[in-house]
């Protein structure tokens, strides 16, 4: 009785898409963009996805009729620039095999480029165009629809006027189906194209802009809604990859810090660091260890890690210095045994050359690594490599990132940093972080009487008392050692 | 090789070849309107009684359209004599479609 009550209700409110509350939208499938979206596009409506050649515009709008196409959602792609058989290739690079879903009639792949002979000769519309569509649209219960580009049909027109014409005939075409669609537009830096093709902004309920930057040499993608009405949504830029699983948008998870509070003490792994950190660090604490080269930043994080994984915890190690065989062999001097944590799975090693790839594509495999590993501890070595990524900001950028991932997930979160000078006190802010680092440790080597002392100081401990002296330590080859005053 | 062919042919034809157009149109909106009646009045006036117009519906015969890449309405093809010519809009010029159509000076 309940139930056929509840199929008759769903079935006045049109399906499980039309919801009482707020708009209805359907899932793009890329993951992060749907987070940035609040749930995905505006169902039956417009959304214009604009954004320079090489941009990833047609892969972004591919992905979303694949998606539907595999959750009931057939889909038509138009194209006025590309081949069909171009396309399917594209595709085959991202591991997507349309041919099965066009057998199907899931998604239909419909070549609509001009005969560039054509003589035009007066006044027309793209009636035969939408007549096509219809028959098509009907035929596979289409919802889904991409058009690539507005800006190869709006060429045919040698007049504004009628480009906005025939683009509002098209509009209320595709909103008179019902039909989601995505409009794609080229945006070039160079011509006054935004202008020329302000109109479509103000047609599509939702604009996206996507785009590809160089910073420093290195190609970063970014994308932002500009628009979206009748939702809210994120509002940043946003940075997004395509892989060879497809396109991923990596969205800040939330706008309010969602950090969990900081939990109880955790051994440093030396235990005279532990005394003047008042028992440890706090789990779930964000630690800045600083300090020239070979001052013992690797071995202070190593004898953390090591640790952690004797008490059975999982340990993430990002190092942008070198690769896990040298640190394994270097940290047996001071007499830390790494490689038995990694044969039993406790500790990961990810070693990555900074400038091999954007910000966004590191952020992506270090958010990855934190979802699939699900470590207790992250440690980075070290931050100023991160600066190769591109530059300070995008360093900055990347780092802010991850320790929030980090804090919202309740993982401590080790940065090491190099300073370079010998004014290491005043370095010690690393990159502009260091206002929500919890705990900073500095390290020194001092020439003192002929010999280097190394020293170290607890800068600042947040939540817990801690001993503000400088105090001595040695490396030894059973670890750090510190010298009792 | 095969042009030339073509051309011998077409020549050997007493009176010339009888010209074979498709004209796309989407029901009787204005521009189809006229693009009927400007090929139509074209015709007549320069090749009379050596033509044949096929005009096909984009709303009723979708499929058509799509089979000939049609996109947009008028859309006239000249399928015969060789090549094929394709002149889009509603054929109001009319000395730019003689043109195209290689119906200028000669053909008559």
């Amino acid at each position: 009785m309940a139930t056929a009550k509840r199929r008759a209700q769903g079935r006045d409110a049109g399906g499980p898409q039309k919801r009482r509350k707020g708009l209805p939208k359907v899932a793009t499938g890329i993951a992060g963009l749907d987070l940035v979206l609040g749930g995905g596009l505006p169902a039956g409506r417009m959304t214009l996805l604009s954004g320079g050649a090489g941009s990833g515009k047609s892969m972004m709008g591919l992905q979303c009729l694949l998606h539907g196409a595999g959750t009931g959602e057939p889909g038509i792609l138009v194209m006025f620039e590309e081949r069909a058989a171009a396309v399917r290739q594209n595709a085959r690079s991202l591991g997507w095999d349309l041919a099965p879903l066009e057998r199907k009639g899931k998604l239909y792949l419909m070549d609509a480029r001009l005969n560039p002979e054509a003589v035009i000769s007066g006044e027309f519309s793209i009636k035969g165009l939408l007549a096509i569509l219809d028959q098509r649209a009907k035929a596979m219960r289409a919802r889904r629809i991409m058009i690539d580009a507005a800006d190869a049909l709006l060429h045919l027109y040698d007049s504004p006027m009628r480009e906005r014409h025939e683009l509002y005939a098209l509009h209320e075409w595709l909103l008179d189906r019902g039909l989601t669609t995505i409009m794609t537009v080229k945006t070039s830096a160079q011509e006054d194209a935004p202008s020329r093709y302000a109109f479509l902004d103000f047609m599509a309920d939702c604009v996206i802009h996507i785009d590809q930057r160089v910073t420093a040499q290195i190609a970063t993608r970014r994308l932002r809604v500009i628009k979206y009405r009748g939702s809210a949504y994120g509002r940043n830029e946003y940075p997004f990859i395509i892989n060879e699983n497809g396109i991923h948008v990596i969205p800040i998870t939330s706008n309010v810090l969602q950090h969990r509070p900081l939990g109880p003490k955790v051994s440093s792994g030396q235990a005279g660091l532990d005394d003047l950190l008042a028992g440890g660090y706090r789990r779930g604490a964000s630690i800045l260890i600083v300090g020239t080269t070979g001052a013992g930043k690797t071995t202070l994080a190593c004898t953390f890690v090591q640790a952690a994984c004797l008490r059975g915890e999982r340990v993430l190690y990002l190092n942008f210095e070198e690769s896990a065989e040298s640190m394994v062999s270097s940290m047996l001097s001071p007499g830390l045994v790494l490689r038995p944590l990694i044969k039993t799975g406790r500790l990961v090693v990810r070693s990555y050359l900074p400038e091999a790839m954007g910000v966004e594509e590191h952020l992506f495999h270090a958010l990855k690594a934190l979802d699939e590993f699900q470590p207790r501890h992250v440690v980075v070595d070290a931050i100023s490599a991160c600066k190769r990524m591109g530059s300070e900001h995008t360093a900055f950028e990347y780092l802010m990132r991850l320790l929030n991932a980090c804090k919202e997930r309740g993982i401590t979160c080790t940065y090491l940093n190099q300073a370079t000078g010998r004014d290491v006190v005043t370095e010690s802010s690393g990159i502009g972080i260091s206002s929500i680092i919890d705990t900073v440790i500095l390290l020194r080597q001092l020439p003192i009487g002929g010999a280097m002392k190394r020293d170290l100081s607890v800068v600042k401990s947040r939540g817990s008392k801690h001993s503000e002296q400088f105090h001595e330590f040695r490396i030894t080859d059973r670890g750090i050692d510190l010298v009792k005053a | 090789m095969k042009a030339r062919k073509r051309e011998r042919r077409r020549y050997a034809k007493p009176g010339g070849e009888t010209y074979v157009f498709w004209l796309f149109v989407a029901g009787n909106e204005p521009n189809s309107s006229q693009a009927r009646g400007n090929l139509a009045r074209l015709c007549e006036e320069h090749i009379k009684g050596r033509y044949k117009i096929d005009a096909v519906d984009v709303l009723k015969d979708a499929a058509a359209a799509h089979k000939n890449n049609v996109l947009v309405t008028p859309t006239l093809i000249l399928i015969k004599p060789l090549p094929k010519v394709t002149v889009l809009g509603n054929l109001n010029d009319t000395r730019q479609v003689l043109a195209a159509l290689r119906l200028t000076g000669d053909e008559r």
